[in-house]
C-alpha cells in the first residue's frame, strides 16, 4: 500500500518538475544576445500598451524597434500590445502581482491615471525628465504638462496629439448640397431644426434626420452650454468654476430634453435611439444625415468619410477649440513603480517623442513590408502586411509621423495651431480623486442608467420624468459627490 | 446530464404510448420539447443566416432567418488569411484534447482515492477539496501563482493546468464511485492485483458512464474557454480560438461605447463586418456541432451500459 502511494507521489512531482521546466527555459535566451557599446549597460524594457487589435507581425517591428534602441540608448524593448477591451483587468493583474514591467501606456478613459497613481502604480517623473528627456519639455506647451500633474508633480508623460475638443455638427454633403444648407447660419445646436425638418419631409424614411443613441447627445455640448463637466454627473459653469453644481439640474439641461423630446416627436430622431449601443452600424450606411459631435478636429473629415460609408461629410463647429483636463490626459506613458532601469525608459520615452526614426516604425512598421512611400513625408499603408495599428497616438508625439496617403499635408500645421491657441479650463490639471465617494459614484450610475438613455434621446416626456430623475438622483448621494468634490477643487487651488 | 433526461423523456413516452390514456400528457411533454428545440436552434440559425448575408442589406434591414441577399464575402474574407484561424484551431484542439486526458485522470484518480471507505484520512481529505469550491485565493494570487511561482505565462500549460482539478467535477465522481462495492475492490485484492491494476482494471470500467460525463463537461470548459488566454497569453501563436473571438467582439463594443467622448481616432472601419463576425462564430462552434451530435450516440450507450452493470 505504502509504495503504491510512493510511486504516485512520485509521479506527480515529475509531472510538475516538468512543467517548470518548459517555463523558465526562454528568459536566459533574452539576455545573451546583447552586445557591449558606450558605458550604458545593456537592459531589457518591457513596454505595455493597447491597440484595436494585436499585430501579427508584431515580432518583426520589435526587432526594427529594438535595432534603433539598442544603438541610441543600449536598450532593447519587448512590446507588449493588448486590446483595449482587456487593457484595464491586464494592466490592474500586472500591477498587483507585482509582475515586471518598465513603461506603460495609461489615460483617463482606459486603465484610469488618476486612480492608479494612487495606488502608487507610477513613479513621480520630473526629475527623471530634467535629466534624461531635456528636449521633451519643450516639445509642448506649459499647459500640457499642467493637464498631466496630479498634486503638482508629473506621473506620465502625454502623447502630443489633438489636444483640444470642438463641438459641432458632422452633415452628409449631399444632402446639404440638395437643400442649399447655409452652415454660417448655425451657431447654436437648435439652429439646425430647418434643416432636419427638410430631410425628414424630403429624404427616404431609411434616413435618420438626427443620430442619437443610448448615451445621449447633452453629454457631448457641455462647452456650447457654457459648462465643463468634471466626470459624468457633476460639472461646473464656465462662468463660476468654483462651484461644483448637478449637470442633470442646469437649466440648459432642461432645455436640451425640451428640444430633444421635441424633435423626437417630430419624427427627426431614430426611434431605436433609447437602446441603440452601437451607433456605427447606422453610420456606416452614410444615413446619419446629421450628427452632433464634440471632437471635430482638424483634417477629420477624411476620417469620418471613411466611418460614413464612403459618402462626404462637413463639419459644421459651433464653438471655438476647447482645451481641458481630460481632452490632455487621454494618452500617456507612466514608468512603473516596480521598474528596475527608470533612467532608460524615460530615455526611451524621449526617444519615443523625439526620434523620427523611432516613433514612425513603431507607428507604421517597416518600410515595403508594412508601408509603401510615396513620397518623401507620405506613406501608404499596406492593410495586409499585418501591422496596421491605425493608432499612432497611442505610442509618442504624433506630429512626428508620416503622413498617410489622403491625408491634407496642411493638418498638421491646423492642429499644431489649435493646441496653441485653444481656450484652457478654468480647471486645467484638475483631477477628482472618487474614493471617497464610490458607493455614491456606483449609485449614481445604476440610477443614470436607468433614466439617462429615455430622457436625453426624446423618447420619454422631460416634464414627467426628469424629476423623477433628479429626485433618484439626490437619494443616489449627489449632493456628497458635490460636496467632496468642492473640498477638493479647493485644496488643488492652494497647491497650484 | 441533459441527455439523461431525454432518454428517460423519450423512454417515458414509448411506454407511455400503449395506453391510449396517457397519450396526451405524452403529446404535451413532446410539444414542450419541440418548442425548447426551436427556441434553442432559431438563435444558431440567425447567426449561420447572418453569416451569408451581404453586409449593406444586413445594416440597412436588420437580421432576417434567411439571408435576404445571399453573400460568400464573410467566408472569403477569413479564408484569404486563414493562417491565423487555422492556428488558433490548433492551439484550442489540442489544449482540449490534453486538458482532458490529463485532466479526467486527475479527477478519476482523486476521486476514487477519497472514495475509498477503507482510507482513513477520507474525510479530512474530501473536506479539503470541499473547502476549495467555497473559498479560492481570488484572482491576484492566482495570477502570481501561475506566472512567478510555475512559470506558465506564455505557454501552453498556461491553457491547460489550471483547469485539470475542479473540486466540482471530483465530488461528482465521487458520489458516483461510492456506489463501487467495496468487496468488488477487495476481491481484486485477494486475487493478488495491485492497488494500480484494481483502479485500471475494475473502477475505471466500472465507472465509464461517470467518466464520460465529466470527460464531456472538461472538454467544453477547455473548448470554450477564453479567461486564461487572456490573462496568460500575450504570445500571438499560443491564442486559442474562444480568445480571438472575444477579442474582436468585446473590442467593438468597448471602443463603441467608450469613443465617443474622447478626442483620439479609432478608425472603426478597420474591424470586421458584422457578417464577418458571425461567420468566424460559425467556423468557431462549427466542429463542434458536427462532433457532438457523432459522438452522443456513444455517450448514450456509454451510459446506459453502466446503469446496468451497476
Amino acid at each position: 500500500m505504502k509504495k503504491q502511494w510512493l510511486k504516485l507521489f512520485a509521479g506527480v512531482i515529475s509531472f510538475v518538475l516538468v512543467l517548470t521546466a518548459c517555463g523558465g527555459a526562454k528568459e536566459e535566451q533574452k539576455a545573451a544576445d546583447g552586445k557591449q557599446n558606450e558605458e550604458l549597460p545593456p537592459v531589457e524594457l518591457v513596454w505595455n500598451f493597447p491597440l484595436s487589435a494585436i499585430p501579427q507581425d508584431l515580432a518583426t517591428v520589435q526587432e526594427a524597434v529594438n535595432k534603433i534602441t539598442k544603438e541610441k540608448i543600449n536598450a532593447t524593448v519587448k512590446l507588449q500590445a493588448h486590446t483595449f477591451a482587456d487593457y484595464n483587468q491586464k494592466m490592474n493583474t500586472i500591477v498587483a502581482s507585482g509582475e515586471k514591467y518598465d513603461v506603460a501606456w495609461v489615460a483617463n478613459w482606459n486603465w484610469d491615471y488618476l486612480q492608479n497613481q494612487s495606488k502608487g502604480a507610477f513613479l513621480e517623473l520630473d526629475d527623471l525628465i530634467q535629466q534624461n528627456a531635456p528636449d521633451l519639455l519643450k516639445s509642448m506647451p506649459d499647459f500640457v504638462w499642467d493637464a498631466a500633474k496630479i498634486q503638482g508633480k508629473i506621473y506620465a508623460i502625454p502623447n502630443y496629439q489633438t489636444v483640444t475638443k470642438k463641438e459641432g455638427f458632422v452633415i452628409q454633403k449631399r444632402f446639404a448640397d440638395i437643400y442649399n444648407l447655409d452652415v454660417s447660419s448655425i451657431k447654436k445646436f437648435e439652429d439646425i431644426e430647418p434643416f432636419l425638418k427638410q430631410i425628414k419631409e424630403g429624404e427616404s424614411p431609411d434616413v435618420v434626420p438626427f443620430l442619437n443613441d443610448k448615451s445621449g447627445r447633452f453629454s457631448l455640448m457641455y462647452q456650447s452650454q457654457g459648462l465643463e463637466a468634471i466626470n459624468n454627473v457633476v460639472g461646473v459653469e464656465l462662468q463660476n468654476p468654483d462651484k461644483p453644481i448637478n449637470l442633470f439640474e442646469t437649466p440648459q439641461y432642461k432645455h436640451y430634453l425640451d428640444v430633444m423630446r421635441d424633435w423626437y416627436t417630430k419624427g427627426y430622431i431614430n426611434e431605436n435611439a433609447a437602446t441603440l449601443k452601437n451607433k456605427n452600424d447606422i453610420i456606416k450606411t452614410g444615413n446619419a444625415a446629421v450628427q452632433f459631435h464634440n471632437v471635430l478636429k482638424p483634417g477629420g473629415e477624411v476620417e469620418a468619410k471613411a466611418a460614413n460609408g464612403g459618402n462626404d461629410v462637413i463639419y459644421v463647429p459651433i464653438t471655438d477649440a476647447y482645451a481641458s483636463t481630460g481632452t490632455v490626459i487621454t494618452t500617456m506613458q507612466s514608468i512603473s513603480k516596480n521598474s528596475k532601469n527608470p533612467e532608460r525608459a524615460m530615455m526611451f520615452i524621449n526617444l519615443l517623442n523625439t526620434d523620427k526614426e523611432l516613433y514612425n516604425a513603431i507607428s507604421y512598421g517597416v518600410e515595403g513590408k508594412h508601408y509603401k512611400k510615396v513620397s518623401d513625408n507620405v506613406v501608404q499603408i499596406n492593410k495586409d502586411g499585418g501591422y496596421a495599428p491605425n493608432a499612432n497616438w497611442v505610442f509618442g508625439n504624433t506630429f512626428n509621423a508620416y503622413l498617410v496617403e489622403g491625408m491634407d499635408p496642411s493638418v498638421m500645421e491646423q492642429t499644431k495651431k489649435e493646441n496653441e491657441t485653444a481656450q484652457k479650463s478654468p480647471l486645467m490639471g484638475f483631477k477628482f480623486d472618487n474614493t471617497p465617494v464610490m458607493a455614491e459614484i456606483a449609485n449614481l450610475a445604476t440610477v443614470i442608467d436607468e433614466h439617462l438613455p429615455g430622457l436625453d434621446t426624446g423618447t420619454v416626456d422631460p416634464n414627467t420624468n426628469l424629476k423623477v430623475f433628479q429626485d433618484k438622483l439626490k437619494q443616489a448621494g449627489i449632493d456628497k459627490v458635490i460636496e467632496e468634490m468642492a473640498k477638493q477643487i479647493e485644496a488643488w487651488k492652494q497647491t497650484k | 446530464m441533459s441527455t439523461i433526461q431525454v432518454t428517460i423523456n423519450k423512454k417515458a413516452a414509448k411506454s407511455s404510448l400503449a395506453s391510449k390514456k396517457s397519450s396526451w400528457s405524452s403529446r404535451i411533454i413532446n410539444l414542450f420539447f419541440c418548442a425548447l428545440s426551436i427556441l434553442l436552434i432559431i438563435p444558431l440559425i440567425l447567426v449561420i443566416s447572418i453569416s451569408f448575408t451581404d453586409e449593406k442589406t444586413l445594416l440597412q434591414h436588420g437580421y432576417h432567418l434567411l439571408p435576404e441577399k445571399f453573400s460568400l464575402e464573410a467566408y472569403s474574407l477569413i479564408f484569404k488569411s486563414p493562417g491565423v484561424l487555422l492556428n488558433a484551431y490548433g492551439i484550442t484542439i489540442l489544449v482540449t484534447v490534453i486538458g482532458t486526458v490529463i485532466g479526467l485522470f486527475l479527477t478519476s484518480l482523486t476521486a476514487y482515492t477519497i472514495s475509498r471507505k477503507d482510507y482513513r484520512y477520507r474525510k479530512p481529505m474530501t473536506l479539503y477539496v470541499f473547502f476549495t469550491t467555497l473559498f479560492s485565493g481570488g484572482l491576484v494570487p492566482f495570477y502570481i501563482m501561475v506566472t512567478q511561482y510555475l512559470h506558465l505565462k506564455d505557454t501552453m500549460w498556461a491553457l491547460i493546468v489550471p483547469y485539470l482539478l475542479s473540486p466540482f467535477y471530483i465530488l461528482v465522481m465521487k458520489g458516483f464511485l461510492d456506489k463501487i462495492p467495496l468487496e468488488v475492490i477487495e476481491s481484486g485484492k485477494i486475487d493478488g492485483a495491485s492497488e494500480w491494476r484494481i483502479f485500471f482494471t475494475i473502477v475505471l470500467p466500472l465507472s465509464l458512464p461517470a467518466l464520460v460525463t465529466i470527460g464531456l463537461f472538461i472538454s467544453f470548459q477547455y473548448w470554450n474557454d477564453w479567461w486564461l488566454g487572456l490573462l496568460f497569453i500575450d504570445d500571438q501563436k499560443l491564442v486559442p480560438l474562444q480568445l480571438m473571438l472575444y477579442r474582436v467582439m468585446s473590442t467593438i463594443e468597448y471602443l463603441s461605447n467608450n469613443m465617443s467622448t474622447v478626442n483620439v481616432s479609432i478608425d472603426m472601419t478597420q474591424f470586421p463586418s458584422l457578417s464577418a463576425r458571425m461567420a468566424m462564430a460559425v467556423l468557431a462552434a462549427g466542429p463542434m456541432m458536427i462532433v457532438f451530435p457523432m459522438l452522443q450516440r456513444f455517450f448514450i450507450s456509454g451510459l446506459t451500459v453502466g446503469s446496468v452493470k451497476g
